[in-house]
């Protein structure tokens, strides 16, 4: 008995000791016990689907993934802050890729290029050519992965347009000619007068960007490689010319077929209206094609989306006249039309601290590769709240998504081919990265231009006193450092 | 006419009739005062579309509330709102007591006791200061090795050579000197500060966010609180030293109970401005000590501020704050009273 | 037991010092030090290098910047010819501080030290008046932020202090449901500023704002009260009345409540009128009370920054921008040294304001006391 006893608890303990010895092999995560503290914007979009997916990629990797987040406009602020000063109790940044060169010319930044070239789940080449090549690199290395694909479109009434027998508008004349031909008519329903066209001009908001999705088809036709915002030789703004007047011109005209007060409207109002059914048209990033299939939209299935809107006479940089189109000119031109999507904003990606622990640094790279593969990816784009906009090439691929979400198969297909022929296109415009380009856009360029809008400033001062400011910023920053950071940005 | 409708009774009062014109100017500021709050809470029970389509004032007749903001701010968010709510109350109540206690104390020094510091000690003070600052920040010296080294020269100086200087300032200009304080914009004074805690390691830390809040408010406190203290008769305090009564004492047993009405007028004002303090909690904190404030703030998205949500925790805000306020109520009227009749 | 007594005796001689060090020394540090270092950093250029800020001195460049060079438009306006109104309400407003320094002369106690601060009040106001008639009374004249917080300040806390002091004068008559009033009056109050700024926001909304309907009977849906400079302003100056306005309510009715009817009853009695009680009885005892009140609202009247930055983002133009927004948008985009030079202007100009409204009013004020 004595012996059998004995021979028993021996074999427990050692098939108890075998378990024992196992169960950290078999249980243990690769980050077991890591936290990785993310920056990102506090709101139900782009946090949300972080917060969302945490927990998922905590079982799979076992790191806690603390998402913090900030009032917008408060994001480059604290980021500064905590990396210049040595805080460094920021991980990972989910934020605006434009700020980013503000952020890698410190060197707060890691270099993720050897870990993306190490990274199979993460199919870089599905994502986008102009995201993988321009908005996520500079001076040639990978900083930031996407998370969400950013740029300017224009959207249509389709039931309007096809009732009148219009085709969308592939220019701006065309633009406002549409905008002014709807003006006054009830479009919702409602008995009320509606508008032609609502874009956001309201100041120190996102105006900045759209006059520059006006702006682009003049200037960029060579390619995303040429730029919009400066002249790649000698960092002379490109504002002061014909084009800029003509795009200011259309911008002023736009206000006419708006509402009242649509200088001070910011997207959040403009995109209200445009699912209450009050515009024609309007101007905006992908967000209203998920937007208008919400629940309580006057708008589902007569949302239509359209690449930007182009221009067949472009600048001549050397005389600042414009000239019409022509193959040399402008190589890309679809119909004798020269088309530069805005890819404003540039779509949150996320980066990494430089200075975190080497396993938070991994965690947070793993992280945000997970949530850019395409099993989360793909299903994230589709929903609205999340924020999130395609990016993936898959994601145009297979319509299952979106109409799983909501889009009828027209709608569907016109949303995605729009997104389509705006990402396909080689002249696609980068946004501005160099160095303080918060300062060019935002308290110069956007505070002349609302002067101008709102009849303090004529044109002509306005486009001096963006210049001038402009320069005066350069001349501040040092122009060569600028002009080296501008060039690395476009890929040179 | 005045003369005959106020030979029969007391001046001010006022029958219906004659008071009609006056309610109807009062309901007319009532409505003003309650409406936007009633806005406010209508909309949190909107549906996005209800929001974005128009303006619907009554609920279940013009529109169909929903709880939805609601339960997005109370339950999925719970962990973002509810942590902040905690915070704001701990801050806010804990920053307040302190800065009514240092400030009174100040409040009370200024009203009885006369300094005399002398501009020659002051005038050192500054250089120092400014000294210390530069070596820090421009040379790079240990902050530690600076700090004490400027400390004992002061010291040196005040012990020595500030005889030999006579002039010096009064109690008036000590207190318009810190009322001077609130004048800063808070932008103007937030990197500084934040770089200060950085380097001591104190950042989002209650401490760091309650020491930042008193020193912004004492100035009031000790404002308000000398008006107050005005008006407690001398001969209360003498009587006590009299008997032997120490200073503190007397601060403690006589003049602080005595004082209580414009201690909770004082009480509540900071509890108010700590309480909805935005720029500094910002910088200050990260995800222990955020508060509700930048909550609101937040709720302005690139998609455009969401009404709905920010309706729910403006209310949210509004309650607690409120409550403290109806209980402090009596004592705030009174304790106004007690200081407004001297200024 | 004698060592007790000592001890408490030793702290007893301290206590002077133990009242009043700890809240000097708080404010001492946080106040003094930033802003010392602001000035530093007013008087540089800072930039981000890892590891820390790099601070290059620059001397008076960013307020050079400010009054004279590119901003100048930003912070002082557009400047253009001075009409004839302007000079006129200049030559009047002249005129009346030779009087009042005139005024001091005569009497009885002067010295020299009075008479500088006296004629460098007189200048700062002149200064300040000048460029508010240039901006706002010339055709093409366009005002700065400087000149724009000064509207918000002075018109806004007058329109604040008269309403607050009609609605007490209203309420101290004993009437049914004057608690209740007093508590709704105070509501306002206690909303954080920034959620007033949106509760505003939506408010004034064209479209889906409650008021809109109104709007839209009255014709006015083509207009936008947004686009307009000065409707911009009211807008703003109304979200600030109404969040103030209690304030005010609340002091001056706790004040009024103070006097007694007899006295009023006296004066009757002697055939006082309505207008005659207010002005010899109840405003002397107003006085030093409204002069406080309307002191500390100046003084937080020139930080307003919630409601132009969330109603209109400072716009349409530059129009509703005050002095505090202006630092602040530039201290967002991390022009931290352009940012310090606003905020010490602002110091400046504040303290000079508040400093001549407690001189010119002192007289008053003592006079009242006694």
């Amino acid at each position: 008995m004595k012996s059998i006893n004995s021979l028993f608890s021996k074999v427990m303990i050692l098939s108890l000791g075998i378990i024992f010895l196992l169960t950290p092999s078999v249980f243990s995560k690769k980050y077991d016990g890591v936290t990785v503290n993310i920056l990102t914007m506090e709101a139900p979009q782009i946090k949300g689907p972080m917060v969302k997916r945490a927990p998922d990629f905590k079982k799979l990797t076992g790191a806690n993934i603390n998402v913090i987040g900030v009032p917008f406009s408060d994001i480059y602020p604290k980021m500064e802050s905590d990396f210049a000063t040595g805080t460094n109790s920021i991980d990972g940044a989910v934020f605006a890729p434009q700020w980013m060169v503000d952020f890698i010319e410190p060197g707060y930044f890691e270099d993720l290029t050897p870990r993306i070239k190490a990274d199979a789940a993460i199919v870089w080449d599905d994502i986008g050519y102009f995201f993988r090549s321009f908005s996520s690199t500079y001076a040639g290395k990978v900083y930031t992965i996407p998370l969400d694909g950013d740029f300017h479109m224009i959207y249509y009434r389709t039931d309007l347009l096809e009732a009148a027998g219009i085709a969308p508008p592939t220019t701006w004349e065309e633009y406002t000619y549409i905008a002014s031909r709807f003006h006054g008519q009830d479009m919702n329903g409602d008995g009320t007068p509606d508008y032609g066209s609502c874009i956001s001009k309201k100041r120190n908001a996102q105006a900045y960007w759209m006059i520059h999705s006006i702006v682009g088809g003049f200037i960029q036709t060579k390619g995303t490689g040429q730029g919009v915002f400066f002249d790649t030789k000698t960092m002379k703004p490109l504002v002061n010319n014909a084009a800029f007047s003509r795009a200011l011109d259309i911008y002023k005209e736009t206000t006419k077929y708006a509402p009242a007060d649509e200088i001070n409207l910011d997207v959040g109002d403009t995109r209200g209206l445009w699912t209450s059914g009050r515009c024609a048209l309007t101007l905006d990033w992908g967000d209203i094609g998920t937007l208008a299939i919400e629940k309580g939209s006057k708008v589902n299935g007569k949302t239509g989306a359209s690449i930007l809107p182009g221009s067949r006479l472009v600048l001549d940089r050397s005389s600042g006249e414009l000239v019409p189109c022509n193959t040399a000119r402008c190589p890309y031109a679809v119909n004798g039309v020269n088309h530069a999507p805005f890819a404003a904003f540039g779509g949150w990606s996320g980066a990494v601290n430089v200075s975190a622990d080497s396993k938070v640094k991994d965690a947070a790279y793993d992280f945000f590769s997970f949530m850019a593969q395409a099993k989360q990816s793909n299903e994230d784009v589709t929903i609205g709240i999340t924020g999130m906009n395609p990016y993936r090439v898959s994601q145009f691929e297979s319509i299952n998504n979106w109409t799983g979400a909501g889009f009828t198969k027209a709608a569907a297909s016109n949303y995605l081919g729009a997104i389509k022929a705006s990402l396909d296109s080689p002249n696609m415009i980068l946004d501005l990265r160099v160095p303080k380009n918060q300062r060019y856009q935002q308290v110069v360029l956007d505070t002349e231009v609302h002067r101008f809008i709102s009849g303090e400033i004529s044109k002509e001062e306005a486009m001096e006193r963006i210049e001038e400011g402009w320069e005066e910023i350069t001349e501040e920053m040092g122009r060569d450092e600028q002009l080296s950071a501008y060039r690395n940005t476009l890929g040179y | 006419m005045w003369k005959i409708l106020n030979k029969k009774k007391k001046y001010d009062d006022i029958s219906y009739l004659e008071g009609s014109p006056i309610y109807l100017i009062l309901g007319l500021w009532a409505f003003i005062c309650l409406f936007p709050i009633y806005w406010v809470v209508i909309t949190s029970f909107k549906e996005a579309y209800v929001v974005n389509d128009g303006p619907f004032y009554i609920p279940f007749v013009d529109f169909q509330p929903s709880l939805h903001a609601w339960e997005f701010v109370l339950m999925q968010e719970s962990v973002n709102t509810l942590r902040p709510f905690y915070n704001t109350i701990i801050i806010s109540i804990i920053s307040a007591l302190i800065a009514v206690f240092i400030g009174s104390m100040a409040g009370y020094a200024l009203v009885r006791i006369s300094y005399r510091p002398k501009i020659a000690s002051i005038m050192c003070f500054l250089l120092l200061l400014a000294g210390s600052v530069f070596l820090i920040v421009k040379l790079k010296i240990d902050f530690r090795i600076t700090l004490i080294s400027s400390i004992s020269i002061f010291v040196l100086f005040l012990l020595t050579l500030s005889r030999k200087f006579k002039s010096s300032l009064g109690n008036n200009d000590i207190g318009f000197w810190m009322i001077s304080q609130r004048i800063l914009p808070p932008v103007v004074v937030v990197i500084p500060i934040y770089i200060f805690f950085q380097q001591l390691g104190m950042l989002d830390t209650y401490p760091a966010m309650i020491i930042t809040y008193v020193a912004i408010n004492i100035p009031i406190v000790v404002w308000l609180m000398r008006d107050f203290f005005y008006n407690i008769p001398i001969d209360l305090e003498e009587n006590a030293a009299l008997d032997g009564a120490s200073r503190f004492r007397i601060f403690t047993t006589i003049v602080l109970p005595l004082s209580k009405p414009g201690l909770s007028a004082t009480f509540m004002l900071v509890l108010i401005l700590c309480w909805n303090e935005y720029l500094l909690s910002l910088f200050i904190s990260l995800t222990d000590t955020q508060t509700l404030p930048l909550m609101i703030a937040s709720m302005n998205t690139t998609r455009g501020p969401q009404w709905w949500y920010m309706s729910v925790i403006i209310i949210i805000m509004i309650i607690p704050v409120t409550m403290v306020a109806l209980f402090l109520y009596r004592f705030i009227v009174k304790g106004l009273l007690v200081g407004a009749i001297k200024g | 037991m004698s060592a007790n007594i000592s001890f408490e005796e030793k702290l007893d001689k301290q206590a002077p010092a133990v009242f009043i060090m700890p809240a000097v020394l708080i404010v001492l540090f946080f106040s003094i030090f930033p802003l010392i270092v602001s000035l530093f950093i007013a008087l540089s250029r800072l930039k981000f290098i890892k590891g820390g800020v790099q601070l290059k001195f620059i001397g008076w460049l960013n307020f050079k910047k400010l009054l004279f060079g590119s901003q100048q438009y930003h912070f002082l306006g557009k400047f253009d010819q001075l009409t004839a109104i302007g000079f006129i309400i200049l030559g009047l407003f002249v005129l009346a501080m030779i009087l009042w320094l005139f005024r001091y002369i005569k009497s009885k106690h002067f010295n020299f030290l009075g008479i500088v601060g006296r004629v460098v009040i007189a200048s700062g106001l002149f200064f300040l008046l000048l460029i508010t008639l240039i901006n706002l009374t010339t055709p093409k004249g366009l005002p700065g932020t400087l000149v724009v917080t000064l509207i918000y300040v002075v018109l806004g806390v007058l329109i604040q202090f008269l309403i607050g002091l009609g609605l007490a004068l209203l309420c101290v008559k004993k009437i049914k449901g004057r608690s209740f009033f007093r508590l709704v009056f105070f509501i306002p109050m206690m909303i954080t500023p920034v959620g007033i700024a949106y509760l505003f926001r939506m408010l004034t909304d064209m479209s889906k704002g409650p008021f809109s309907p109104i709007i839209m009977w009255l014709g006015y849906e083509e207009a936008s009260w947004a686009v307009i400079p000065w409707g911009a302003r009211i807008a703003v100056m109304i979200g600030d009345a109404w969040q103030w306005i209690p304030f005010m309510f609340i002091v001056l009715l706790a004040g009024l409540e103070s006097l007694s009817s007899e006295q009023k009853e006296a004066a009757i009695m002697d055939g006082a009128g309505g207008w005659e009680i207010f002005r010899d009885i109840t405003w002397p005892t107003l006085l030093p009370v409204s002069a406080t009140i309307v002191l500390i609202r100046l003084i937080e009247a020139f930080k307003i920054i919630d409601l132009p930055n969330v109603m209109t983002n400072g716009g349409p133009g530059i129009a509703t921008e005050s002095l505090s927004l202006h630092s602040y948008f530039n201290w967002r985009t991390l022009d931290l040294s352009g940012s310090a030079a606003v905020g010490y202007l602002l110091m400046i100009v504040a303290v000079f304001v508040c400093l001549s409204f407690v001189n010119l009013l002192k007289n008053k004020v003592d006079l009242a006391h006694k």
